[in-house]
Parts: structure tokens; C-alpha cells; sequence
């Protein structure tokens, strides 16, 4: 147990420089916006003199590396400055941040539902008939939903379900629990495709495995075999990389959100860059970026979990 | 099959030690009978020839200066069957889109953005990942350890959020999404190669070279970097259907490639609204982004197979 906790505090400790860089990046960005942000706040009819005072009074004439020093102090503080938009103009992005993000990760939530409720049992179905026609089936279908991009699966299945049948709502959150199903549905099943290759090609691997064939050899019924043995150990390696899987959410959600104007954090980022609302802009990469810090590190800790031999290495 | 042959002769021509021209010429045989390869490489090469010609094919101008409000989402002139009034369609294979402009002309034109966009972004990163992987690999110690480093908080970032960022900071045109996408991809290639360097740098030939009086740079670009062919080759195709995928994400989103220039991505955003009443507004860019993401997927992932049976079904 000792060396578990050592390794958790290890993979925290390796946590700090990725959110570091996210910080830079996210600093950078607004660094490398073109235009002056002063001419973006200052009054109309201001004197280039008034400009400069502004200038130093916001303190963009200091050197970068002191701007962004100042940058990390207020997020520590949990200031991530306040909006620029229009329709939000002053409102904290903390607080515009805290309003989406359950949206966000109810999606997200049902998503890898979807995604692992198709993933594993057609993963183990394919395996079970490795090399017939339902197997390639099943092949076809993860490789055409992986290159899939989610935009256009999106628009797909809003045609399928919502334009010609009417079964769904087709955007926005007035339907209630059934105006998730189509973005989540959406979400999940490009997921879906790795998770459904991954358990396909691990059911194999513990298939070929000598304690699978004394098993058999002694007379056990093949379904005990497969459900009450085989399974156990072959959804393993699958449920670990629950955390990756987070990553892949996290860029999805930006896309599926704004198809299915979705309001959670990625229609946030998306409409404050048309927006130009580049605080908000900053404070959303930010929150997702973490998503993903966290989710890494959930998996390596799963991992180790599950895999004694990975804490010591 | 004659294009294989004479890339064959070309790799024998090279002067590579360890068997690597080899390896890559076995690859690329053996690729020719595997089934994915067969078929990625088609829809590949069909989109390159179509993205190439787009100028001298006879099609209709897919940024016309002058639209034509009657022109506006006319069916294909083939969806008779489906019941819709082709009378004022002339012609147009893939039907005109919400502003009159021929949709196939746009696509085949958008092939072009798309394919231009994708190789060159590939191109860059693989420059940053080798020319920084093989460092780090080759000289090990306190350089691998900060460029190992680099690499690793690169790849942890999910690359289409990355490439996001940078869009937006930089404004959307083609320049800022190949620089975008280059700064998020390159990571990926970093580790390969780092890896691959890792282990070539211990064998024999190296160690003879370095006996022989060759310096380092020639070592690594003349010995260790031909040796890493074949897997970059794989990770190339992969990269091409994963950049294609982030242009056309951006492109959607609005921080990718602008109008009029047209792009698969803007062109699936702009027929949301026409879903119903005209559903080729997005279809036919949909299907042909599906398509040629589709083949460079099965390219790479053929390849791969090609080249170590053992990752057969693994890609995360």
C-alpha cells in the first residue's frame, strides 16, 4: 500500500508542470491576440498620452515574464478576470465557468455511459466470433465511427433522429432529459470505437491464456468460461484508460456542444471567441485543460491500481 | 504496382546501414497485399489527383464573384428519383449551396485547403518531433531528460483544445491553422522517435560508424534516422487523418480556414440550417471528408499492421 501512496504522490507531483503549461499557453494566447488590448477598453476619442497612462496603469507595458507573473497570482486567488462580451459584460468568469460546467459534465457523465454500455459488449462479441462475417462487421463499424469526425456524426444523427423522425429534440435543453441523449449519443459513440477495438483485442488476449484452457479442460461450461472468467480480467486493461478516455471528452464536448447548442463549457469557448470574449476564452481552455490533468491521472493511478508491477517502475 | 517498384529501386540506391532501407522497402511490398493498405492508398491517391487537377478540371468557379439569388440550394440533378423538382438545376453533380455555388466544385476545392493544410501541418510537426526526438534519444542523459520532458507535457495536452487556443489567439486563416496544428501534433512524433533512437543508438552499426571516426550529426541523420523510417511513415498517415479531422473541427468552429476560401468544415457548419429542405448542403462535404479521413486511417493503420503484426487491433 506504501508504495501505491508514493506513486499517487509522484503522478501528483508530475500533474504541476502540465497545468503550469496550460496556465502559459493560456496566457500566451492572450499575448498573441493581434490588435492592443487597450484600444480595446480604453473610451472612444482618447489621446495616445491617455493610452500610455492606461497602458501602464494595466500594466502591459511590463516586461512578459512579470505579466505573467501577475496572471498566476490572481488564478491562485481563483480570479480569472471578468468578461468582455456583450451580453455578460463584468460577470466574473469563475462565475460564467461555474453555471456551465455541470452541463458539461452531465454530457460528459452519460457520454462514457454510452460509450462503455456499447464499447464492452460488442467488444467481447466480436472476439467471441473472431474472423466471421459479424466479426468484421463489427470491425467496419469502429473503423467508419473512429474517423468519423464529431461535428458531422452530430449532424448525422440530428437528421436521423430529430429532422425526419421527430424522436429527439434536435438542440438546445427545453426537452428535458431527452435533449441529452442526442449530443451524449453523439459524443459517445466515436469513444465507443476504441473502447470496442481495446476489449476486442484484450478478450483475445485473455482467451489464448493457459488458465483459460485448464478451465475449459476440466469441463467448465463455456459461458462460465467467458463471463465468470475471462471477462473479469479482460475488462481491465479497458476500464484503466477511463481516464484517457476523459481527454478525448474534453475536445469532443467543445464540437458537440456548439452542434447541438448544448450549454455547457465548449459552446462557452466557442461562442466567446466569436465573441472576442478572450478572458472567458482563457478561463474555459483553462478548466478543460484540467479536465484532461485530472483524467491522466486517474488512469495512471487505476493502473497502478490494478498493476502492482507499475508503482515500483 | 510500377509506382512501388521504382520507390523500391530508389530506397536499394540509398547508402543506409542496419537493413533499414529494407525494412522500408518489405513494408511497402508486403503493404501492396495487404487489403487496408490496397484500399487507403486508393481513396488517398484518388483525393490527391482530385485536390491537384481542381484548377484544370472542368468545374464551375467555387468562389464566384458575382451569386446568383436563383441559383440558391438546388437539388443535384440526379435526386429526380428522390422526388424533388430538378426543373432549374443544370447539371450540378453535388447541387448549389445556401449562396448558389456549386457544391462539388467546393468540395473538390476543398479537398485541396484540406489536403494542403494536413500535409504541411503533418510536415512541420514531423520536423519539431524528429529533429527533437532524435536529439533527446541519441544523446540521452540531462538533454533527454528536459527535452523527454517537453515531449511528454506536449502529449499529455489534448492537441485539438492546443490547436484551439492557438486559433484563436492567432485569428483564423491558413497559416495560423497550419502553425496551430504543427505546435499541438508534433509531440506524438517526438516520442517515437525518441523511443526508436533509444534502442538503434545501442546497436552494432552505430557503434562501428563511431569507431570509424563518424560524428554525431552524421550518426543520427545518415544511421539512426534512416532506421526510423517505416514508423514514421505509419505515424505520418495516421497524423494526416487527425490534422484533417482538427482543420475541419476548427474550420466548423469558425477559427479555422475563412470564407469564401472554401473548407469541408464550414461548409457542414453553414448546411445545419438546411437539414431539412436541403440536406446536400452538408451531405456530399461530409461524405468526402468521411471518405478521405477513412483512407488515411486504413493507410496507416494497414501499414502498421504490415509492419508489427503484434499492435494489430491497439491504437491509443
Amino acid at each position: 500500500m506504501a508504495d501505491l501512496v508514493s506513486y499517487v504522490v509522484r503522478k501528483l507531483l508530475l500533474a504541476i508542470p502540465v497545468i503550469f503549461l496550460a496556465t502559459f499557453i493560456v496566457f500566451l494566447m492572450l499575448y498573441l491576440t493581434p490588435g492592443d488590448p487597450v484600444t480595446a477598453i480604453a473610451p472612444p476619442h482618447v489621446t495616445p498620452e491617455e493610452l500610455d497612462a492606461l497602458r501602464e496603469k494595466y500594466g502591459f507595458n511590463d516586461p512578459f515574464i512579470v505579466q505573467y507573473g501577475r496572471f498566476l497570482e490572481r488564478l491562485v486567488g481563483g480570479d480569472l478576470g471578468k468578461s468582455v462580451a456583450r451580453a455578460s459584460l463584468n460577470t466574473d468568469v469563475s462565475y460564467l465557468l461555474g453555471q456551465r460546467l455541470p452541463k458539461t459534465l452531465e454530457l460528459m457523465a452519460i457520454g462514457l455511459s454510452i460509450s462503455y454500455g456499447i464499447g464492452i459488449p460488442l467488444g467481447v462479441f466480436s472476439a467471441l466470433r473472431q474472423n466471421t462475417w459479424k466479426d468484421r462487421g463489427v470491425m467496419v463499424f469502429t473503423l467508419v465511427a473512429y474517423a468519423m469526425p464529431s461535428f458531422w456524426l452530430g449532424i448525422l444523427l440530428m437528421m436521423a433522429l430529430a429532422v425526419y423522425t421527430n424522436i429527439l429534440p434536435a438542440e438546445g435543453t427545453v426537452g428535458g432529459f431527452k435533449s441529452i441523449l442526442l449530443p451524449a449519443l453523439t459524443l459517445g459513440l466515436g469513444n465507443a470505437a476504441l473502447t470496442t477495438r481495446m476489449m476486442r483485442s484484450s478478450m483475445l488476449e485473455v482467451q489464448r491464456q493457459d488458465y483459460i484452457t485448464q478451465l475449459r479442460s476440466r469441463g467448465l461450461p463455456e459461458r462460465e468460461v467467458i463471463f465468470k472468467h475471462a471477462l473479469k480480467n479482460a475488462m481491465l486493461p479497458v476500464i484503466t484508460v477511463i481516464g484517457l478516455d476523459i481527454g478525448w471528452f474534453v475536445a469532443g464536448a467543445v464540437v458537440v456542444e456548439t452542434v447541438f447548442s448544448w450549454p455547457g463549457i465548449g459552446m462557452l469557448v466557442t461562442s466567446s471567441i466569436s465573441n472576442h470574449d478572450f478572458p472567458t476564452v482563457q478561463g474555459c481552455i483553462l478548466v478543460l485543460a484540467i479536465f484532461v490533468v485530472i483524467g491522466n491521472l486517474i488512469a495512471d493511478i487505476l493502473y497502478a491500481f490494478v498493476d502492482p508491477r507499475v508503482r515500483l517502475g | 504496382m510500377r509506382l512501388r517498384k521504382s520507390l523500391n529501386d530508389r530506397l536499394i540506391g540509398w547508402k543506409m546501414a542496419g537493413g533499414a532501407k529494407e525494412a522500408v522497402a518489405n513494408m511497402l511490398q508486403r503493404g501492396g497485399r495487404n487489403k487496408m493498405v490496397v484500399i487507403g492508398f486508393s481513396i488517398v491517391l484518388l483525393m490527391v489527383i482530385l485536390a491537384l487537377l481542381a484548377p484544370i478540371l472542368p468545374i464551375a468557379d467555387p468562389t464566384p464573384s458575382e451569386l446568383h439569388p436563383e441559383d440558391q440550394t438546388l437539388p443535384p440533378h440526379w435526386w429526380e428519383r428522390f422526388g424533388y423538382n430538378v426543373s432549374k438545376g443544370d447539371g450540378h453533380w453535388f447541387g448549389t449551396d445556401e449562396l448558389g455555388r456549386d457544391v462539388f466544385s467546393r468540395v473538390i476545392w476543398g479537398a485541396r485547403v484540406s489536403l494542403m493544410v494536413a500535409t504541411l501541418a503533418v510536415f512541420f510537426s514531423l520536423i519539431i518531433g524528429v529533429l527533437l526526438g532524435l536529439t533527446a534519444g541519441y544523446f540521452g542523459g540531462k538533454v533527454d531528460y528536459v527535452i523527454a520532458g517537453t515531449i511528454d507535457l506536449f502529449w499529455t495536452f489534448p492537441a485539438f483544445l492546443l490547436a484551439l487556443a492557438f486559433a484563436a489567439a492567432l485569428g483564423g486563416s491558413l497559416t495560423n491553422v497550419i502553425l496551430a496544428i504543427s505546435i499541438s501534433y508534433w509531440a506524438g512524433f517526438a516520442r517515437l522517435m525518441r523511443g526508436q533512437a533509444l534502442s538503434v543508438r545501442e546497436r552494432l552499426f552505430v557503434e562501428a560508424s563511431r569507431a570509424l571516426g563518424a560524428k554525431n550529426i552524421r550518426i543520427m541523420f545518415a544511421h539512426v534516422l534512416p532506421n526510423c523510417l517505416a514508423p514514421l511513415i505509419v505515424w505520418a498517415s495516421i497524423g494526416v487523418a487527425d490534422a484533417i479531422t482538427i482543420e475541419s473541427s476548427l474550420s466548423f468552429l469558425g477559427v479555422g480556414t475563412q470564407p469564401p476560401t472554401p473548407s469541408w468544415g464550414y461548409m457542414l457548419y453553414r448546411g445545419i440550417p438546411y437539414l431539412e429542405e436541403a440536406p446536400w448542403v452538408a451531405t456530399f462535404p461530409g461524405i468526402v471528408l468521411l471518405l478521405t479521413i477513412l483512407g488515411f486511417n486504413l493507410l496507416g493503420d494497414g501499414l502498421r499492421d504490415v509492419l508489427d503484426p503484434r499492435m494489430k487491433g491497439m491504437r491509443r
